[in-house]
């Protein structure tokens, strides 16, 4: 560790900018908007499952309200959402006093609420298409063969549901990481947070944003060969025997 | 009681589409070993009186008798429907069915497809399942292909899949929905030789078909439905070697 440490120093010694402390700005940037991103795609991915679902009930007290908070959610700016529940919060009565506020008052939280109430919306639309769009025989199979509405939808629909919205996901988890980016604006040191820092400090935008940039595509590439290899494997079923 | 209960009883059934009437009455009763084919004209309401016996239509009218237990019935602002999906389930797991366009579970494999049902329905043990289903596969040709996706195989293949899938239940009755109007005529021979050997050993099954022949060397009763009503019934050589009704003399003439 010492060794590489002095081996990076020595690369860094004739450049002002990319010092090791500029670098672990960056690093801290990279953890924070790792986890922005990964907590809201988890938590985000376990509300849209039971919300797709009800999204295609057939009561209306069920599906109207997950209409509309789909509609409202991917109709909106996630920067607007984030600013409502970053600067709302603050003036909902008494919550100063609670325990709540220890959380809430760091912007953290509330930006992975907006962002999981946004993805979880995205999300739902995604699966919600998936789960229609299940052939009508491979369902009526499913009534034939004796399965009640709960298990033919573990066992059938939604395996095959998931598989279907794999692509569309995958974008979905490209989409999020970009947006994660304003998350700056309401002081995060993300990765943009930190570009922005080191902008600020030494007024190089190219150093501090092209470096960021590079960081977003690697991160981005990772994500993309992640899906191609869930692809693969989980789709295999829809390739010809010749494939 | 003494004797075994009739595998599967239907008594009146009445269907409508808005007002269309498509079912005007109909029964049917099948005893152990029976082979009941249903012919007709397309329209004449084959498939859906097939689809009423075990409710993926819900007869506006009539009675279903399953292994002696009747369904029970309760009329809804949206019409008759059964009065507990439970006794639904678990008649259905008693009548499996083959569907004209295969309706395989395109998520799974061969193998998972047979022992779906039986493990999740039937609540068989795996291992039972597998090997179970390993023998059905090997007898309706099909050993060599259990890891395949339905995808990946021909109509014909997909349909023998089917018939082990179904098989897998040990149904007290079989439902065939057109099983081979939807394969190539190279295929279609795999698949009937697969269900002539289903009924000599004896399985319960009604057929809705256009298999001619099939109708004349397997069943034990034809049934031709003509508008939603039986217009002639009986062992294929009255129906099919000599038809009273004159409807069903121009349905058999050779077509040109």
């Amino acid at each position: 560790m010492e060794a590489l440490m002095n081996w990076l120093e020595t690369q860094l010694a004739d450049n002002s900018i990319f010092t090791l402390q500029t670098l672990g700005f960056y690093g801290e940037g990279l953890v924070t908007t790792v986890q922005l991103v990964f907590l809201s795609l988890i938590i985000g991915l376990v509300m849209a499952v039971p919300l797709a679902i009800g999204r295609g009930s057939k009561h209306r007290w069920i599906s109207l309200p997950i209409f509309l908070y789909c509609y409202v959610f991917r109709g909106t700016p996630l920067l607007v959402q984030l600013y409502l529940i970053y600067y709302g919060v603050v003036f909902v009565e008494g919550i100063q006093e609670t325990w709540l506020w220890v959380i809430l008052e760091k912007p953290f939280v509330p930006a992975l609420i907006a962002f999981t109430l946004n993805t979880a919306a995205y999300t739902t639309e995604i699966f919600r298409g998936a789960i229609k769009s299940t052939a009508r025989g491979e369902i009526e199979a499913a009534r034939a063969y004796g399965m009640s509405r709960g298990l033919m939808l573990r066992r059938i629909v939604l395996p095959s549901a998931f598989r279907r919205a794999l692509p569309a996901y995958g974008n979905e988890v490209i989409f999020m990481l970009h947006a994660s980016a304003i998350a700056s604006v309401v002081t995060i040191m993300d990765l943009t947070g930190a570009a922005r820092f080191v902008y600020a400090r030494y007024y190089a935008p190219f150093e501090a944003f092209l470096f960021v940039a590079a960081i977003y595509l690697c991160l981005t590439f990772a994500i993309l060969y992640l899906f191609r290899y869930l692809e693969r494997r989980l789709l295999a079923h829809l390739k010809p025997a010749s494939g | 009681m003494a004797d075994t209960p009739i595998p599967l009883e239907v008594r009146n059934i009445t269907k409508r589409f808005g007002d269309a009437e498509v079912l005007k009455g109909l029964s049917l009763k099948a005893h152990k070993g029976d082979v009941i084919t249903l012919i007709g004209a397309s329209g004449s309401g084959k498939s859906t009186f097939l689809r009423c016996m075990n409710l993926l239509e819900q007869p506006d009218e009539g009675d279903v008798i399953v292994h002696g237990e009747e369904i029970r019935f309760k009329q809804t602002k949206h019409g008759r429907e059964p009065a507990d999906w439970k006794q639904v389930v678990r008649m259905r797991a008693k009548l499996s069915m083959v569907f004209q366009s295969f309706n395989l579970w395109a998520h799974m494999t061969l193998l998972e497809n047979v022992i779906e049902a039986p493990i999740h329905v039937l609540g068989k043990p795996r291992k039972e399942a597998i090997g179970h289903a390993r023998q059905l596969l090997e007898r309706v040709g099909l050993g060599e292909h259990a890891d395949y996706y339905p995808a990946q195989m021909s109509g014909g293949q997909q349909q023998r899949g089917a018939i082990a899938r179904a098989l897998a239940m040990d149904p007290e009755v079989m439902l065939f929905d057109e099983p081979t109007s939807a394969l190539d005529p190279e295929l279609v021979g795999d698949v009937l030789k697969v269900m002539r050997d289903l009924a000599e050993e004896g399985r319960t099954m009604i057929v809705v078909t256009h298999e001619m022949s099939f109708a004349r060397d397997v069943s034990s009763q034809v049934i031709y439905l003509h508008q939603g009503r039986v217009e002639e019934a009986g062992p294929p050589d009255e129906v099919l070697g000599n038809p009273s009704s004159e409807r069903l003399k121009q349905f058999l003439a050779p077509k040109h």
